[in-house]
């Protein structure tokens, strides 16, 4: 059984409002992990939370408690909510819970499907618990094991399959459009016609790759002014639109006015003329706010939303494809976790057996010592070394048949068999660092 | 041994590019196969320097070493193009010609050509230099127009699958287009200018009815009708990208044709 279970809410249970509810900053989630150790036999930790979801992953995954524990902390967490927040949490245990980690950092599980920022938050979550302040860290062997095969499982998926090809979104759709026709968005000038919602995404999207100057134009000065501020532009009244469209190259027009506000005739005269640098329109409004004529005009490119809106379904289309491969990649990953982690409970069962084999022959030579007192030096350095040499290859044969049994399923009985034929004691997995190491080390 | 060890890169480096656009150029694709391009022209370059400290003369005479010469030339122009950053991604077009011309310059044997020309010595050697610097431009140019024409569609089309994101913005398929033909102009009306000196200087003729002064003749009038196409067509820039696709092919068409029809005795390629 994997020792690791996952309780959580994401945009798939709960709407913003209440996520928003969940959401721990990096301070709350040590706090939460630190108490959880503390008083809740939680040995080990993570916190990931984002705008669309918060988890814990947590091991030891089997005990009942735990779980409860951390499903109060987070009930605490969101507050008083109508229903309860119970009806939003959900909780994965053993290789459902490994599995829903691989998922949700290949981007299988986003909102937008495929998205690549998950992985960098995944990430983060995890260095977030390596070092904490205190200096106790709050991952151990079973999480770093499970975090690190989560990212690599995340950058497999994505550069193996096209899970995140094409753009998935009408701002990313946007800009990429706009950097295929001007190359770089550096000293483009933008305008934006009303305040909606999607143009103010479009916007911050453009910004972000580094568009010089926004001009923001509607009809309600206040709105524009506000909007223009967020992104350090400059409002004008729809009146003074057409004069300023003579020196902008990317014109997002996302007003809510039920007639058309760029006629053919108006941007011919706006423009005086013919232009010869390119010209973006992107018409994200309903009922449109650009004339369709417009777009046949020479060096215009003229998108309206539906254009972006097929262009994103046919890219979300191709994300989707993927999936069957991408879940074989994950099952790979769940596969080779799960014999990874039915080797930690047999490394310490291999080292309790060589020592105690060990300090037996120290235990006879000792005695031979004694019997024998006239050896020299460098013969006990021979005998000492047969001695070795022979209870390696006593325990080699054994010892390889026991890791073998692991990865076809009879680990479990004969680690037992083992441990009675031997005396060893029961050994908890989490007295183990680095089991491979270890396993390295025994052979 | 150097020449088909540089063919084998660019035909690596084809394949790259190959493989890139199946991709979408996402990395690491287009940077592979343009190092691989950019290995092809240190051996090539190499390869040629052999030749002329062997020969004591550079391959500019004879078939082969002409062709090598122009292969050269042309994959000299592809890895200046890595200041356009993106707009390497020509190679997927230019690498085609190198491994076409490089094919025929080993098929036919890079050995220099026993040949005497009466046009020899540094104003030989400027002038089909300059002349390949210009055929040069004249491909670079031809390649960033195909793709211009190609992007052009994917925008119109509203489409942007791995086509569009492979190729290059129109802006940088423009500037590209633009560098090159103008220094490819620039060079070729040197070279034929130094021919024209010669000539007249030497043969006080003009040698007007020459097949391969004919032919010069034309790829420059090719040249400046690229020029007119893209100066008056800025308000419609697919017609000053057709005009190069257009104008390239009636140049390497044309030369096929004298090649393949007319004595082609002094021809300098």
């Amino acid at each position: 059984m994997i020792p690791v279970t996952v309780v959580g809410i994401s945009h798939k249970t709960a709407p913003l409002p209440v996520r928003e509810r969940f959401s721990f900053t990096n301070g709350e989630a040590l706090a939460l992990l630190e108490s959880l150790r503390d008083y809740s036999g939680m040995t080990e930790g993570v916190v990931l939370s984002t705008c669309h979801r918060t988890e814990l992953y947590m091991c030891p995954g089997t005990d009942q408690d735990l779980i409860e524990s951390a499903r109060s902390a987070l009930k605490v967490k969101a507050g008083d909510l109508v229903g309860g927040a119970e009806q939003y949490l959900y909780h994965f245990s053993g290789v459902q819970a490994v599995e829903h980690l691989y998922k949700v950092t290949a981007g299988l599980e986003s909102m937008v499907f495929g998205e690549a920022e998950i992985q960098g938050q995944v990430k983060e979550a995890y260095d977030l618990t390596k070092n904490t302040s205190t200096g106790r860290a709050l991952v151990g062997p079973v999480l770093h094991r499970l975090f690190q095969s989560a990212l690599a499982v995340g950058g497999r998926v994505r550069s193996e399959t096209p899970v995140g090809k094409g753009a998935a979104s009408v701002a990313s759709v946007a800009v990429g459009l706009a950097k295929k026709i001007f190359g770089g968005l550096e000293n483009k000038n933008v305008m934006v016609l009303g305040a909606g919602n999607t143009a103010e995404l479009v916007v911050e999207s453009l910004g972000r790759d580094g568009v010089s100057d926004l001009i923001v134009s509607n009809r309600c000065l206040g709105h524009a002014q506000q909007l223009a501020s967020r992104f350090s532009g400059r409002a004008v009244h729809f009146s003074e639109m057409s004069h300023s469209l003579k020196s902008v190259d990317i014109l997002i027009a996302s007003t809510a006015a039920p007639y058309t506000l760029v006629t053919l005739e108006g941007f011919r005269d706006s423009l005086s003329g013919f232009r010869e640098k390119p010209f973006l329109i992107l018409d994200l409004a309903i009922p449109r706010d650009i004339e369709a004529e417009v777009g046949a005009e020479p060096n215009v490119f003229l998108y309206n939303v539906d254009d972006l809106k097929e262009i994103v379904d046919d890219n979300l289309l191709n994300r989707k494809a993927s999936i069957p491969m991408a879940h074989g990649i994950i099952n790979e990953s769940i596969a080779s976790f799960s014999e990874w982690n039915e080797t930690v409970e047999v490394v310490p069962v291999i080292k309790d057996l060589r020592e105690s084999w060990d300090q037996e022959r120290k235990n006879q030579l000792e005695w031979l010592w004694r019997k024998l007192p006239g050896l020299g030096e460098s013969e006990r350095e021979v005998v000492e070394g047969f001695s070795k040499r022979l209870i390696n290859k006593l325990l080699h044969e054994p010892t390889s048949q026991l890791k073998k049994s692991v990865g076809n399923g009879k680990g479990e009985v004969f680690l037992e068999a083992v441990k009675y034929l031997h005396k060893i004691e029961g050994i908890t997995s989490q007295e183990v660092q680095d089991p491979e190491s270890e396993l390295d080390q025994a052979d | 041994m150097p020449h088909f060890v540089a063919l084998i890169l660019y035909i690596g480096s084809l394949i790259f590019w190959l493989r890139s656009l199946t991709k979408g150029g996402r990395a690491p694709g287009p940077s592979v196969a343009f190092t691989m391009a950019s290995l092809g022209v240190l051996i090539h370059s190499y390869a040629l320097v052999v030749f002329a400290s062997t020969y004591g003369r550079l391959p500019l005479t004879g078939l082969g070493p002409s062709l090598s010469s122009l292969a050269l030339v042309i994959g000299l122009a592809l890895v200046g193009t890595i200041v356009f950053g993106e707009g390497r991604r020509i190679g997927i077009v230019v690498i085609p010609f190198i491994i076409l011309l490089e094919t025929a310059a080993v098929a036919l044997g890079v050995e220099p050509s026993s040949e005497v020309l009466d046009f020899q010595g540094a104003w030989f050697s400027l002038h089909v230099m300059m002349a390949f610097i210009g055929f040069g431009g004249l491909t670079l140019s031809f390649a960033a127009s195909s793709l211009y024409v190609v992007q052009l569609g994917e925008l119109n089309n509203k489409r942007m699958g791995r086509l569009f994101q492979f190729t290059p913005s129109l802006a940088t398929l423009d500037r590209i287009s633009r560098v090159a033909l103008v220094t490819g102009f620039v060079t070729f009306t040197l070279a034929l200018g130094l021919g024209w000196f010669w000539t007249i200087t030497f043969r006080q003729s003009l040698d007007q009815w020459n097949p391969k002064v004919l032919w010069s003749v034309m790829t420059w009038f090719v040249f400046l009708g690229i020029f007119v196409a893209r100066r008056f067509s800025r308000l419609i820039p697919q017609i000053g990208a057709w005009a190069s696709v257009f104008g390239f092919s009636m140049v390497v068409l044309s030369y096929i044709a004298l090649r393949l029809f007319v004595s082609t005795k002094g021809f300098f390629l």
